[in-house]
């Protein structure tokens, strides 16, 4: 059976984000990576600062 | 509870389930109700990916963990930006542009029939026990509490989802979540505005972690590489990036999220969004629980949280052991409090000597007091074997009722049905689809018409959530049923996202060689659970990387059989 109203990504689709500052989905990804990564730096230096 | 915490609690749930019958009144074809209507925004599917995989015993005992164990437990959850990521850019293309209902409909596109019915019959079972449990967590903490009567709480929060996931289905779901998790966040930051507003005046911000620092409580990361260790920072990333790539990849309860944006861009930031916001999300409610330890520093805490365990020592053990167990407990807090006090004003005059010796004697008096609590426990557990001192779950809960205003009581008590609803919604509307497209439309019904499977799926919908009702009723019989269910989950998630390892990178592997490795990689993870006692973050990766290294033996031993790998279709 055919599903109704299928919705076919087309290549555009797939490549824009969007968003404002990020024009691709790899600086996307890079970005919540790099936040990801700040947040371990975060927690560690908390671990640090008060044991 | 007052009657106006009545009024909010009530008014707000039964407000949202009105809401989201009303919004998705008119969703009557398959499409539009296992789908949404194609209009789902980044943003509301973010939110429903949040609220899905945040239960109501995430926010009761997420503080308790906090207060009791620290920060420790946020590791958990190094795997989730990882793990969407890869999700982001592996998996939801090619759902998306096959056009499945499910995740094991893709299954039976890349692999065959058999081979979904594996993976959509391992999600039906551990999803299909771990509903009751949504509902049951909750109520047995909030009904403890406050002494409503257990199976009315379950079966009137049971039946409202019910009805609401029913009428509307996928959208419905995900409307309600929207507002659902918007009360979340209401009572949790109010909880939180009003704890820091709690703390003694003359405590600033560096005291009160250098406090909660000084007791061990603010020890976020651990590299220990000793596997025995629960929480670690190698089996969150390792562990935890194969558990949430499971959870968030294969349980169909997420994949319909996610699945349901009105393009590709829309589920893929909805999934970033999550990947950017979950790990604070999770360290804010952990750091809420250190933030309630430091409070109860300066104001007396009870010997146990659970208000059970000590209505039965009081009834049972002899009232002068009972009471010298609770003098003796305030006493020890007193001298901790002291030496705090004394610690505060010498650390604030610059006398470093003297508010390290301060800090000292209160780590001990408090050490006493912990072992105080231990003794108790233990007496408490001779006298009852049955009952545990279990407190992590009822150290939020406490704090509320004894502590914030009535309103904001109510708020909070809503916040954690609407967590437990959204959660439970989420979960029928998913077990409803996969029996209706990988059972009932596969199996029983080829040439089942839209409306048809749509009043199949209803049905389907319904019947899961009396399932759940039923399991939740008798969920007391079960020891450890927390521990169990999780358990359960890492058990089983490991071979599913093994099918889907192999059906997106491993193209020369078919339908028999995947099957057989599953079966087996399954027989290996039970084998292993039983005579292992590694951390059960383990259990996905294991369980994994044994699906997918069994079916790429099996694969070539098929092939030097003369039985070639059939011709695969195109993703």
């Amino acid at each position: 059976m055919k599903h109704p109203a299928a919705t076919e990504p087309s290549a555009r689709e797939s490549e824009e984000t969007g968003l404002p500052f990020f024009r691709s989905w790899k600086s996307v990804y890079l970005f919540v990576l790099g936040s990801f990564v700040l947040w371990i730096a975060l927690l560690i230096a908390l671990t640090e600062l008060f044991a | 509870m007052s009657a106006l915490d009545f009024v909010v609690l009530i008014g707000s749930m039964l407000g949202i389930a009105i809401y989201g019958i009303w919004r998705t009144r008119d969703r009557r074809s398959l499409n539009a109700y296992l789908h949404g209507d194609g209009q789902t925004p980044w943003f509301a599917i973010g939110l429903s990916v949040m609220a899905t995989q945040a239960s109501a015993i995430t926010f009761l005992s997420t503080p308790g963990q906090g207060y009791l164990g620290g920060l420790g437990f946020v590791q958990i959850y190094f795997g989730v930006p990882i793990a969407l990521i890869i999700i982001a850019v592996f998996f939801l293309p090619i759902f998306r542009r096959l056009n499945v209902y499910t995740a094991y409909e893709f299954l039976g596109r890349r692999f065959d029939a058999k081979t979904r019915l594996l993976g959509a019959a391992l999600f039906l079972v551990q999803r299909g026990l771990g509903a009751g449990l949504t509902i049951y967590a909750p109520a047995i903490v909030l009904t403890t509490v406050f002494g409503w009567p257990l199976d009315l709480t379950i079966i009137c929060s049971g039946l409202l989802v019910i009805i609401y996931t029913v009428a509307g289905g996928s959208d419905a779901v995900t409307v309600t979540q929207k507002y659902q998790i918007g009360i979340i966040f209401a009572g949790m930051v109010t909880a939180f505005c009003l704890l820091i507003a709690k703390l003694p005046s003359g405590l600033t911000f560096t005291d009160t972690f250098a406090l909660a620092g000084g007791f061990q409580k603010l020890n976020a990361v651990n590299f220990s590489t000793d596997i025995h260790e629960r929480y670690t920072f190698w089996s969150g990333l390792l562990g935890g990036t194969f558990l949430m790539l499971s959870y968030f990849g294969t349980d169909q309860s997420q994949v319909q999220r996610y699945i349901s944006g009105s393009s590709l861009r829309e589920g893929r930031l909805g999934l970033m969004f999550n990947a950017v916001f979950k790990i604070p999300m999770q360290f804010s409610i952990l750091l809420l629980g250190v933030l309630i330890f430091v409070f109860y520093q300066f104001e007396p805490p009870p010997l146990f949280f659970n208000p059970a365990s000590s209505q039965y020592l009081a009834e049972h053990n002899s009232g002068e052991q009972w009471q010298a167990f609770e003098n003796n407990f305030q006493k020890l807090h007193n001298q901790t409090r002291q030496q705090l006090e004394n610690w505060l004003n010498a650390r604030h005059s610059g006398d470093e000597s003297g508010a390290k010796s301060a800090f000292a004697a209160a780590s001990a008096a408090h050490q006493q007091g912990e072992q105080l609590r231990e003794k108790a426990a233990k007496t408490l557990q001779a006298a009852n074997p049955g009952t545990t001192a279990n407190d992590a779950d009822y150290v939020f809960i406490t704090f509320i009722l004894r502590q914030l205003p009535h309103g904001v009581i109510g708020l909070l008590v809503a916040a954690f049905f609407a967590a437990a609803l959204s959660s439970k919604s989420a979960e029928l509307n998913a077990l409803g689809s996969s029996t209706t497209i990988d059972f009932y439309r596969h199996l029983i019904k080829r040439d089942a018409t839209d409306a048809a499977c749509v009043a199949a799926s209803k049905w389907f919908t319904a019947f899961w959530g009396l399932v759940a009702i039923v399991f939740a009723l008798y969920a007391h019989l079960v020891e450890n049923l927390i521990q169990a269910v999780n358990i359960l989950g890492s058990i089983f998630y490991g071979v599913m996202l093994g099918l889907f390892v192999v059906a997106f990178f491993v193209r020369r592997v078919g339908g028999t060689a995947v099957f057989w490795a599953a079966v087996a990689a399954q027989s290996l993870v039970f084998a292993l659970y039983f005579n292992l006692t590694i951390s059960y973050l383990w259990y996905p990766l294991i369980g994994c990387a044994t699906c997918v290294l069994l079916s790429l033996i099996i694969q070539t031993a098929l092939d030097s059989n003369g039985k070639p790998t059939p011709a695969l279709p195109a993703l």
